[in-house]
């Protein structure tokens, strides 16, 4: 087999996996050729507008495992292969060299066993690293039951690791890949992290801790840390019908409680050093293992899961391990199986889009996954977005005043981000800010107006009505007629009859529109 | 009404900000190869002078701040028409304020420097990624080549990326509408006036590389997610010319 039909089969099978950024780390050129951009760089962007940042492939697709999901398990009629170490790096080194890519995303099927696969991704990555003097950027996927000490070397080569949750809930996990057990999923995850803090190198997600050091003893995750153990429980009882998302709401609000055991017991744990310098070896402290940290991914669609069971997981994954991203995956039906959706059935491409959205609120603007989605709404709404959602269900904190409001507040308004709120708060050190001035800064006033005061005079719709705000915004951004006065009088029931005669609407989850219609129906 | 014209370069442009304080008022700032006579307006001819338009930029740098003469100096490497006027503008605003300018988001004079810096400072990022380069030159001397075409005057501004990352390559980095070219080796760069004619042929293997990238590029695509007005929303056609995942043949 050539390295064209190998690259072809290789990169197809891989190109589910969600994850292509190159950020969370900066690095000047420390090898021969190579350097991060901490904002990462995309290079292109391919038919189905996603961006590639990475060279993604799999080191092979030849998989012992047979998830039901998935392209490449073991009892799919699919043509299988495997790169060389060596043929890989040369070619990730001729592509970079060509500044077609920013590094290499190395995922892999399970070979024989994990120890075995990831030993040659290992391989491979140091071929890349030492032979080569590599020194761009480099996201490792690690798979279950892998060894420790595996984990740790392949660390001390990629900037980036992660490991795929695959489902939001213990159901969709138990169902579909029957051959994985969760429990191999967290412990990697535990183990990086434990390892991040270790290294003092743990930074969290976004601006979720910002202004804290999360290095300490107190996020230490030990095998006994109250979090694991909520998993673990989880796990352990086995329970088929309830998912973990529940089982995780249904415990105390997610806070970092002092592991109980000592750092003696992690101690123990930690894996031998490998006595292997990779050509980074002017990295500094904290740089040496997975700088870029750690991130994984989630299929949306598959397995029936709410968006309110995605979003607790997702939350849960932030607050325990501390990892930079969860990605979220619309499911392509690409497989025939009675357990999955059909084959013809749209990817939630919606769906995945709105949360996004929320995970965005979860990481930058301080908000709790109770909030965007509650009991009663645990679908997000896949006309607005989730912020102006959650600003129409909670009327009473607006207006608010942009000349007195924190940083916080700010954020909270529907229409104002990082950056507009940062340059509010920076004017208004001179000068009070007024409406003009708003748009100047970069607030989308569409949607900001009918939650905001500048200097005590409001510029929305007088009624403060959630219905008419709705129904304003939605106009607006779909460009079709529906006149304010109709919306604000007859309220939700017509209004939504409405939008779903329009062309635009598509809502990718049945479930999810009755549970938009109850949800109108209750107001 | 008075307009002022300049040669096209910053320290011109600096010259005129200083005749605009020491000879009179300047209510415009144009390049006086592109510059259109109006009825209502004089304009004169500022020869640039290197003592004027440093005097000019210390001052920008201490009494306003080097994060504005930064701003200032990427706004003027933006295709923005009028450009010298905003800068104009927002010297004289600066010098009133001082360094709290680039905090007053609300005035005229710093929004509108402001989106043109933005639009030199999007391309950069963009041109990090979108810079593709050819291997050219057969045995022992091979020189990486790549062709750009910025709607800005920017590949300054990227030469430091790419000279750092791949330092260990001789690379040009063309602009072909300026006929300028970013010319490094060994991790060191100078800007030059560049021609086309003087490069060497392609390298045997190039045209291998270019269809591995080529079928990746196509493999990796999901079908089912297509979406070409996402795809042109992030990389507008005018960016294409030179993408080799984006064309068959050719440099």
């Amino acid at each position: 087999m050539d390295v064209y039909e190998k690259l072809k089969v290789l990169a197809d099978s891989a190109k589910f996996d969600v994850s292509c950024t190159s950020s969370g780390v900066a690095r000047r050129n420390n090898g021969r050729v190579g350097s991060a951009v901490d904002a990462g760089v995309c290079h292109t962007w391919t038919a189905d507008g996603r961006c590639v940042s990475l060279l993604k492939v799999l080191f092979s697709n030849d998989c012992c495992y047979d998830c039901q999901y998935c392209v490449n398990r073991r009892t799919a009629d699919c043509v299988r292969a495997t790169f060389e170490p060596d043929e890989l790096a040369g070619l990730t080194i001729e592509f970079y060299r060509r500044n077609y890519i920013e590094g290499l995303f190395l995922s892999s099927a399970v070979i024989r066993s994990p120890d075995g696969t990831a030993e040659k991704i290992l391989e491979c990555l140091r071929t890349l690293r030492k032979k080569y003097g590599f020194a761009g950027y480099i996201h490792a996927k690690i798979l279950p039951q892998v060894s420790p000490e595996l984990i740790y070397a392949i660390g001390l080569e990629a900037d980036r690791l992660s490991i795929n949750a695959e489902f939001p809930t213990m159901k969709g996990f138990r169902l579909l890949t029957p051959q994985k057990d969760p429990q191999n999923v967290f412990e990697p995850m535990r183990q990086i992290t434990n390892q991040l803090i270790e290294h003092k190198a743990l930074k969290g997600p976004g601006l979720m801790f910002k202004g804290q050091d999360l290095n300490n003893a107190d996020n230490y995750l030990s095998a006994s840390s109250p979090q694991i153990r909520t998993i673990r429980r989880n796990i352990d009882a086995k329970i088929a019908e309830k998912s973990a998302a529940d089982e995780i709401l249904s415990g105390d609000a997610v806070k970092t409680k002092k592991p109980e055991t000592s750092r003696d017991l992690i101690r123990t744990e930690e894996p031998v050093q490998t006595g292997y310098t990779a050509v980074g070896s002017r990295r500094n402290r904290k740089e040496i293992f997975a700088p870029a940290g750690q991130s994984t991914q989630m299929i949306i669609g598959a397995a029936g899961e709410t968006d309110r069971q995605v979003l607790a997981a997702t939350e849960k994954i932030y607050r325990t391990f501390k990892m930079k991203r969860v990605y979220f995956s619309a499911y392509v039906p690409v497989v025939s199986s009675p357990l999955l959706p059909d084959v013809f059935s749209a990817p939630p491409l919606g769906r995945e889009h709105r949360l996004y959205q929320a995970d965005w609120l979860l990481r930058f603007y301080g908000f709790d996954a109770d909030e965007i989605v509650g009991e009663d709404h645990p679908f997000l709404d896949m006309d607005l977005d989730p912020k102006i959602s959650w600003a129409l269900r909670n009327m009473q904190i607006f207006p608010i005043e942009v000349n007195t409001a924190t940083m916080d507040e700010l954020l909270r308004i529907p229409g104002v981000g990082n950056l507009s709120a940062l340059r509010i708060v920076r004017q208004r050190k001179y000068k009070s800010v007024t409406y003009e001035d708003l748009k100047k800064i970069g607030v989308v006033l569409k949607r900001a107006k009918h939650f905001l005061t500048c200097s005590g005079k409001f510029y929305g719709d007088r009624r403060m009505d959630p219905e008419v705000i709705r129904g304003d915004v939605l106009q607006m951004k779909d460009g079709e007629q529906m006149s304010m006065f109709s919306s604000g009088r007859t309220g939700a029931p017509e209004l939504q009859d409405g939008a779903e005669t329009g062309p635009r609407i598509r809502i990718a989850n049945p479930s999810s529109r009755i549970n938009i219609r109850k949800e109108a129906a209750t107001k | 009404m008075t307009d002022y014209l300049y040669d096209g370069t910053f320290e011109g442009l600096l010259t005129c900000i200083y005749e605009h304080y020491y000879s009179g008022r300047a209510d415009g700032i144009f390049r006086q190869d592109e510059y259109q006579r109006s009825l209502l307006c004089d304009c004169c001819v500022v020869e640039t002078n290197p003592v004027k338009a440093r005097k000019v930029y210390e001052a920008i740098e201490c009494k306003i701040s080097p994060f504005d003469l930064r701003r200032m100096y990427r706004a003027f490497r933006s295709c923005v028409e009028g450009r010298e006027t905003m800068i104009l503008k927002y010297a004289v605003l600066g010098f009133r304020v001082g360094s709290r300018i680039s905090s007053l988001h609300g005035e005229q004079a710093v929004y509108d420097v402001q989106q043109a810096e933005n639009k030199v400072a999007t391309e950069i990022d963009k041109f990090r990624g979108i810079v593709r380069f050819s291997v050219l030159g057969d045995g022992e001397k091979k020189i990486y080549y790549a062709p750009v075409e910025p709607d800005n005057d920017m590949i300054e501004f990227i030469a430091e990326h790419f000279s750092n990352r791949f330092r260990d390559q001789a690379f040009v980095i063309h602009d072909l509408k300026r006929a300028k070219a970013v010319i490094s080796a060994r991790g060191e760069w100078y800007i030059s006036d560049f021609e086309k004619e003087k490069l060497p042929p392609l390298d045997p293997d190039e045209e291998k590389f270019r269809e591995l990238w080529r079928l990746y590029f196509d493999t990796i695509a999901i079908r089912e997610r297509t979406n070409p007005k996402c795809q042109a929303h992030f990389l507008p056609k005018r960016y294409r010319n030179y993408l080799t995942e984006m064309n068959d043949t050719g440099r």
